[in-house]
């Protein structure tokens, strides 16, 4: 709203320069857009008015909000012969000239109209001056009457040119079926059944607090007008004004909601106005049709209430004084004060409405700080936050930076991780294709942040991303690694190497030990995975035992290329369900284990089998041998596997650390070989392994 | 013995050099050095004491090329000296001042590392970290709110919808129908399910990504994050809003820090205010941080609107509570002085590697 400083003090005597009234009425909760100084001395400040005070889109609203923070008296509009801001007195009656009739008083609740015999030309200076300072464009007497009435006072005015409506007659009505209307701007527009027009006795002549027709507007030969000043339910304008893609000065006031009590004192300013500029005379009455005049809400505000509130105690005077100001009236009660709500003010609905006038007023800086008393100890953070600090310490501490990407992402990057069953969720109404499907995955943005990085010149990248992941079946959170580059650090000794499938493989152990999640590995396919070099992860025991809990493995060539990777870059992913992992961990006692009192025995094995063979299967033989050893096994660890000169091709060579301990005693030599030779048996036996 | 000259200075210069260059140990090297540079029997003094009793019109000479020799071999031997602190090493020795291997060690993102400060600041402070779904349905997100259907915070422009929607958390809402149908336009939709889910005294945080219709450019991002916290008690004040983000202000940014605030409007929150911070950088004298006003920006506040509390079912007359919310992204702009939000969703190393672990 351009608040010109000259019309506001015809409202408040307040001669403080604009810098001064914008910061204090900045603070009071219109914040200001800029300052613009006028060359004749005036100023305009453009103050940015919240959605809860359509009152303020006119000079005489932010006056009120002047006028409070300055502690002046307001000089309203009258009809007073000598008053500055002039009103013409008028009669309500009906007129012979036009007929007003409400067919829907819902959208509608009043409908004030007056007729006037004018003459179109330019208007004065000092008015066309003043629209132009609040940024309005003038266009002829007529018109500039209706924007600068719409200005002063907030009220939107329409004028019918009366010799071109039908009847003549107005009838507010909803749009018949199919009906269309050519607006002011020269536009024909179709009407839904539910818009509100003003129509003559044949057709729509405009589109209620949007936009006037073109077939009635007033034009250099007009001379009888129809002045329109009416109320409209702020839902329907702006249901009308969406669907239509029109958005006009009338419509967000209308919108926000306009003063009810306003309709007739916006038809006696602009006929005040009209005679004042030599523009034209009223003829007959003014009509107001309001068939169920509404009273203005009276609010009761008690004084502990209000002290609760804003934790400060205001003194007595200061309420009435704010609230007084403000346009409320304000008589004292035994526990505080009734206040009358004003018509113009839509946004004083209940008594806390008036405690936000009090304490905005009061002043904000004037409150103490202190801090909210502490009745009871702070419950535990939901798990998911202890859990997700956990995971990114993990990985961080692993070398995998961590990474945020968009929970959107473009269908062509979410379709291959689609998989069956978790079709991906498009958003309705997406603002650029770039973010029109909700991630089935977290690997589609990671793979994007690896490849700008790889754009940029790095050859080594390793990222993760904890986040959320969307599909029918609601929501989850997972977390994504990406490694591409160097498996190792690179370092001048030498001995660097190609990130492969174990890496990743490893991090994810390790994660899903921290975590303490038992996990298998098994053999999977995925069409987003290369053959061969994947792996799904199965929780192994506890609670969750059986659940899927997320996949490992190489990136498909194809998808990588697809966003743009070198083609040669080899790209392993890991991506597991957090809300999976989390259910499936393991309780685990906070008991210490006592040390080992006894030494324990180490004894390799390096066996060829079949290198289809899979380490598990030979891990599984072992363990269930081991159960009927005398020399308890503690631990298999693979340290070997061999193909080449000296094995069979088609077969592996495999080494094995076993490990030996007992509790209670130190283990013989002819106990240890015995259980040895128990295992490399069973080995023999179900694998046909050869001892090398 | 035949009278020093200028070829007996550079032969004895060069066999200086050579002895050196075969001596083994340090021993070795001072042996070498004492041989031409010692006060008895070396080259050196054996030379000067030719001067007595060599002739009148030779003196000079001589006494000019013992000189000569003894300034060549002990610019030699200082730098002999200095390289064979590096030269002198035991067998075996490493160069230490080649790199180690450093272990791998990776970043948290600049947005993790100011939401883990801000978490731990509240957590101080008595708040509890709760976190909620993405994927909202209208009520939560709007209606409980105080945004009835026709409210402008709703329209199609600022929120984005799923053209088909989500299964809800089950049994979290404990309807049936729970079915998310849009991404939550702000964090204030957990309030609604913290306060559905517990009954007061109420003191939480909950951080999260909010989604909004916005083009991604300089400033603006479809996808951000808040922290947005509820406090809910009998006689929680305005008073009371104003010191906790005192307190959080001059732990976060400045023991000096200032709150100012101006009023504004929310629907969920009456009185309403924008949050306004005294520049850390300028303590409020102006800057280019906080464009000479002294001020920085920080988000919204207000008291809970009674309607919100009554859409949760608790009676308004008995309690009342301060809800605010700050953007996450906000304060790592400021703090680490990021001038395009975009650097925070490119992911690039150069820019992550900034952060620490």
């Amino acid at each position: 709203m351009r608040l010109v400083l000259s019309w506001l003090r015809e409202f408040v005597d307040v001669s403080a320069p604009a810098e001064e009234i914008a910061e204090k009425v900045g603070l009071r909760g219109f914040e200001v857009a800029s300052i613009e100084k006028l060359d004749d001395g005036d100023a305009v400040i453009d103050f940015e008015i919240t959605a809860n005070r359509p009152d303020c889109l006119s000079v005489l609203g932010l006056a009120r909000e002047v006028a409070t923070v300055y502690d002046k008296p307001i000089t309203l509009p009258s009809s007073d012969p000598r008053a500055k801001i002039a009103l013409k007195p008028v009669t309500i009656g009906s007129s012979d000239r036009v007929k007003v009739t409400i067919d829907d008083a819902e959208l509608c609740p009043r409908y004030a109209a007056a007729v006037a015999d004018v003459k179109i030309g330019p208007a004065p200076a000092w008015m066309t001056a003043r629209l132009h300072a609040a940024g309005v464009r003038p266009i002829s007497t007529i018109v500039d009457i209706t924007n600068y009435v719409n200005v002063e006072i907030g009220q939107p005015m329409h004028a019918f040119d009366l010799a071109k409506l039908a009847g003549p007659e107005i009838r507010v009505r909803r749009a018949k079926p199919g009906e269309t209307i050519r607006t002011l701007d020269g536009i024909d527009r179709k009407l839904e059944a539910d818009m509100l027009v003003i129509a003559d006795r044949d057709r729509a002549q405009a589109i209620a607090g949007v936009m006037g027709g073109a077939a009635s507007e007033v034009s250099a030969s007009t001379k009888l007008v129809v002045y329109e000043s009416a109320y409209f339910k702020p839902a329907s304008v702006r249901r009308t004004s969406k669907r239509l893609g029109l958005k006009t000065e009338a419509s967000s006031r209308f919108e926000r909601g306009a003063d009810i009590g306003a309709q007739v004192v916006a038809l006696q300013r602009a006929i005040a106005l009209m005679e004042q500029i030599g523009a034209g005379t009223a003829i007959g009455p003014v009509i107001d049709c309001y068939p169920q005049p509404r009273s203005p809400k009276t609010l009761h505000l008690r004084r502990d209430r209000l002290t609760r509130l804003l934790g400060v105690s205001v003194p007595d005077a200061e309420v009435v004084r704010i609230l007084t100001r403000l346009g409320l009236r304000v008589t004292s009660t035994p526990d505080g004060w009734d206040a009358v709500a004003p018509t113009f003010r839509v946004d004083l609905l209940r008594e806390v409405d008036l405690i936000e006038e009090v304490g905005r007023h009061y002043g904000f800086d004037r409150l103490e700080a202190t801090f909210p008393v502490v009745t009871t100890a702070a419950p535990p953070p939901d798990p998911r936050i202890l859990r997700d600090r956990l995971v990114r310490r993990v990985l961080t501490a692993a070398g995998l930076s961590e990474a945020v990407t968009f929970g959107f992402i473009e269908a062509k990057a979410a379709e291959p991780f689609a998989t069956a069953g978790h079709a991906s969720i498009a958003v309705a109404n997406p603002l650029s294709a770039k973010f029109d499907t909700l991630r089935p995955s977290l690997l589609p943005g990671l793979v994007d942040a690896v490849a700008h990085n790889r754009r940029h010149g790095r050859s080594d990248v390793r990222l993760f991303e904890i986040g959320t992941r969307f599909a029918a079946d609601g929501e989850t959170r997972g977390v994504a690694v990406a490694w591409t580059g160097n498996g190792s650090g690179d370092h001048w000794s030498g001995g660097s190497r190609e990130v492969d499938f174990f890496d990743v493989k490893g991090v994810v152990e390790q994660l899903c030990g921290v975590l303490r999640v038992p996990v298998d590995f098994q053999p999977a396919s995925e069409s987003y995975l290369m053959p061969g070099q994947t792996a799904s992860l199965v929780v192994a025991g506890g609670p969750a035992r059986g659940e899927p809990a997320g996949l490992v493995g190489q990136l498909q060539p194809a998808i990588a290329d697809a966003r743009g990777l070198p083609s040669k870059d080899r790209v392993y992913v890991g991506e597991l369900n957090l809300d999976v992992l989390s259910r499936a961990r393991v309780a685990a006692s906070d008991a210490t284990r006592p040390l080992p009192r006894h030494p324990s025995v180490v004894r390799d094995l390096s066996i060829v089998v079949p290198d289809t063979l899979p380490a598990a299967i030979i891990r599984g033989t072992i363990q269930s041998a081991a159960r009927v050893l005398a020399a308890p096994l503690v631990s298999i660890s693979f340290f070997d596997r061999y193909q080449g000169k000296g094995v069979p091709s088609g077969s592996v060579s495999v080494s094995v650390r076993l490990t030996f301990q007992a509790d209670d005693r130190t283990l013989t030599d002819a106990e240890v070989q015995q259980s040895f030779d128990t295992i490399l048996a069973a080995l023999v036996r179900d694998h046909g392994a050869v001892q090398r | 013995m035949t009278l020093p000259d200028q070829s007996a200075v550079a032969a004895h210069l060069a066999a200086f050099e050579s002895e050196l260059a075969q001596a083994k140990s340090a021993r070795d090297a001072q042996s070498v050095r004492d041989r031409y540079l010692g006060r008895k029997n070396s080259v050196v003094a054996s030379w000067m004491q030719l001067i007595a009793s060599a002739p009148a019109d030779q003196k000079k000479n001589i006494g000019r090329y013992a000189n000569e020799l003894k300034q060549a071999v002990e610019a030699r031997w200082a730098q002999h000296q200095e390289s064979a602190k590096f030269l002198d090493v035991p067998a075996g020795a490493v160069d230490v001042t080649l790199p180690g291997r450093v272990p791998l060690l990776g970043h948290r993102h600049p947005l993790t590392v100011v939401r883990d400060e801000l978490e731990e600041i509240f957590t101080r402070m008595g708040f509890t970290v709760v976190e909620g779904p993405e994927a909202e349905d209208e009520w939560h997100c709007f209606d409980a709110l105080n945004m009835p259907a026709e409210h402008p915070a709703r329209d199609m422009q600022d929120t984005l919808y799923l053209a088909t929607p989500l299964k809800g958390e089950s049994g979290e809402s404990g309807r049936p129908d729970d079915l998310r149908t849009l991404l939550r336009t702000h964090t204030s939709s957990m309030q609604i399910r913290y306060m559905q889910a517990h009954e007061p005294p109420i003191r939480i945080v909950a951080p999260g990504r909010v989604y909004r219709r916005d083009n991604l450019d300089l400033t603006h991002s479809p996808a951000f994050s808040q922290i947005e916290a509820l406090v809910v008690g009998e006689g929680i004040s305005l008073a009371d809003l104003k010191g906790t983000l005192l307190a959080f202000a001059r732990q976060m940014f400045s023991p000096k820090a200032r709150v100012r605030f101006r009023p504004s409007f929310f629907p969920y929150t009456e009185p309403s205010a924008e949050i306004d911070l005294s520049c850390w950088q300028c303590d409020g004298a102006g800057c280019a941080m906080c464009k000479k006003t002294g001020w920085i920006e920080m988000g919204g506040c207000g008291m809970v609107h009674p309607a919100v509390f009554e859409a949760v079912g608790y009676d308004p007359e008995r309690y009342t509570g301060f809800a605010w919310g700050i953007g996450i992204e906000r304060v790592a702009i400021l703090r680490y002085q990021v001038e395009d939000i975009r650097l925070f969703y490119e992911n690039d190393l150069r820019f992550l590697e900034q952060f620490p672990y």
